[in-house]
């Protein structure tokens, strides 16, 4: 790995998904935006999100099973489409890699850049989608921590298990990011906020 | 339709919410106390609500509301409602078998299990006392949750292949044939695209030959195509009820029962399901 940026995928993050709504939210796609560009000098870029199944996902970004009129396509899951739909200007060749599991599939050789898909809890507020839960707020918390220090262990430390119960689809990407980075990196984190109740984090390894 | 031996008629009907709840998302603990859900009660049957449906614990995310306070909420409602409307439908809004069992018990005559059937037995207590079930669809969500980031590959086939099983379910408990409702269940395990899809293919729920409720009342699948509160979301709603009773749905959950009332009956007018209430101009 070369560079790593890390992104949330809330589907609302597409305009067309969003309806009028996605203007609301600039700051997250200024944010995002500025950390795929970090990606843009490497040769191939590997997106990693959750997935129904720990495998390599081919095809496109398909909003129909969110209710939006879109291409009949071969479809990834949303948070690999997520992915995809932000790097489609860098012009690399991708490689979408699904996590289900602890399973990680073969990256492959060779330097590349690594887009990290993946939110915080969903339970930060009582409008969230999750319900307040008292631990979501300590929970995004050390993830921003970890996610800000650079250093592959303290990400590593992130329970999948706590965070499945509070609805982050975070963890299991972020451990890859852990696993791939090897050392401490220069890391920032631009962006921590839950607008909605899900905490949204941003930010690169490099 | 027929719920504990009373008869519906033919014809676009209204179901009028009564939540004696503090804190449900529109209302908002207006008729929480038994005085003023009473006169809840009152008002929604002189308005010629022909189903009155009672809640104890509002939708959304939010305290847990013990089995014992939902039923006394609802038990107290339903019992002083009996007394005052002998042949108006009552229904309980509950999706906790209990609850319905101690309802039913003080005279309700529907349980509204708006929740997709967490507990199967529910069905079983509305066979027990001869009331009506309403079978709904919540995408398989736990009750009281809010949809997040779900997914359908075809939202109105799944609704469509869930309610008919739930339907088909519930006569298998022994509810009757003629006293069961199915209710797609707008916003329950839905995001607004997907609650517009399964209004704009009433037809397909129609179709199954189970008569339709519509719950759609000021409904965030409204609010989000205006972008507005609740209180703001009167005609959108009833935009959708024409729409959906235009296509054959045939109970209208509503909180605006006169609003709601007039646009049904239009809707059966031109549907000719109905006749005029005056018919003079130009007949003179």
């Amino acid at each position: 790995m070369v560079t790593a940026a890390f992104v949330p995928t809330p589907p609302l993050r597409v305009p067309e998904v969003a309806g009028g709504s996605a203007v609301r939210d600039d700051d997250l796609r200024r944010a995002c935006r500025d950390a795929v560009a970090t990606l843009g000098d490497a040769d191939r870029l590997v997106v990693v999100g959750s997935a129904p199944q720990s495998r390599r996902y081919e095809g496109r970004w398909d909003p129909r099973p969110f209710g939006v009129p879109g291409p009949d396509v071969h479809a990834l899951p949303y948070a690999l489409g997520i992915g995809q739909w932000l790097t489609r200007d860098l012009g690399l060749p991708v490689s979408f890699l699904g996590l289900a599991d602890d399973a990680v599939p073969e990256v492959g050789d060779g330097p590349y850049a690594l887009l990290v898909c993946g939110d915080g809890s969903a339970c930060r507020d009582e409008k969230a989608p999750g319900h307040l839960d008292p631990r979501a707020a300590g929970f995004d918390e050390q993830a921003e921590q970890a996610l800000a220090s650079g250093d592959p262990e303290l990400l590593l430390a992130l329970d999948p298990v706590l965070g499945d119960a509070l609805m982050a689809t975070g963890v299991r990407p972020w451990h890859v990011l852990a696993a791939a980075a090897e050392r401490p990196r220069t890391a920032e984190v631009t962006y921590a906020r839950a607008p909605y109740g899900v905490g949204y984090l941003v930010g690169t390894w490099r | 339709m027929i719920f504990r031996g009373k008869p519906l008629p033919d014809g676009s009907l209204v179901m009028a919410i009564v939540n004696r709840t503090p804190d449900s998302f529109f209302d908002r603990g207006r008729t929480f106390g038994l005085a003023a859900a009473l006169d809840r009660v009152d008002e929604v049957v002189a308005q010629g609500a022909h189903i009155v449906d009672i809640g104890g614990v509002k939708a959304a995310p939010g305290e847990p509301v013990p089995l014992e306070e939902e039923a006394r909420r609802v038990v107290e409602v339903v019992e002083a409602a009996r007394d005052r409307h002998p042949d108006v439908v009552l229904s309980v809004d509950t999706y906790e078998p209990a609850v319905a069992e101690a309802a039913c018990r003080a005279g309700a005559d529907l349980v509204n299990d708006a929740w997709g059937a967490p507990h199967p037995e529910t069905a079983q207590v509305a066979a027990a006392w001869g009331a009506g079930l309403v079978c709904t669809h919540a995408g398989g969500a736990a009750p009281r949750t809010r949809p997040h980031r779900v997914q359908y590959d075809d939202v109105v086939a799944h609704v469509v292949d869930t309610l008919t099983g739930l339907a088909d379910a519930a006569v298998a408990a022994g509810v009757g044939q003629d006293s069961v409702l199915i209710d797609p269940g707008h916003d329950f395990g839905k995001n607004s695209r997907q609650s517009l899809a399964v209004t704009a293919r009433t037809d397909a729920l129609v179709a199954t030959g189970w008569p339709v409720l519509m719950a759609l009342s000021r409904k965030d699948f409204v609010g989000e195509v205006l972008d507005l509160p609740p209180d703001d979301r009167l005609e959108g709603t009833l935009a959708a009820t024409a729409i959906c009773a235009w296509q054959g749905a045939r109970v209208f959950r509503c909180h605006d029962v006169v609003a709601t009332q007039r646009v049904l009956a239009v809707v059966d007018a031109v549907a000719g399901r109905r006749g005029l209430a005056v018919g003079k101009r130009g007949l003179a």
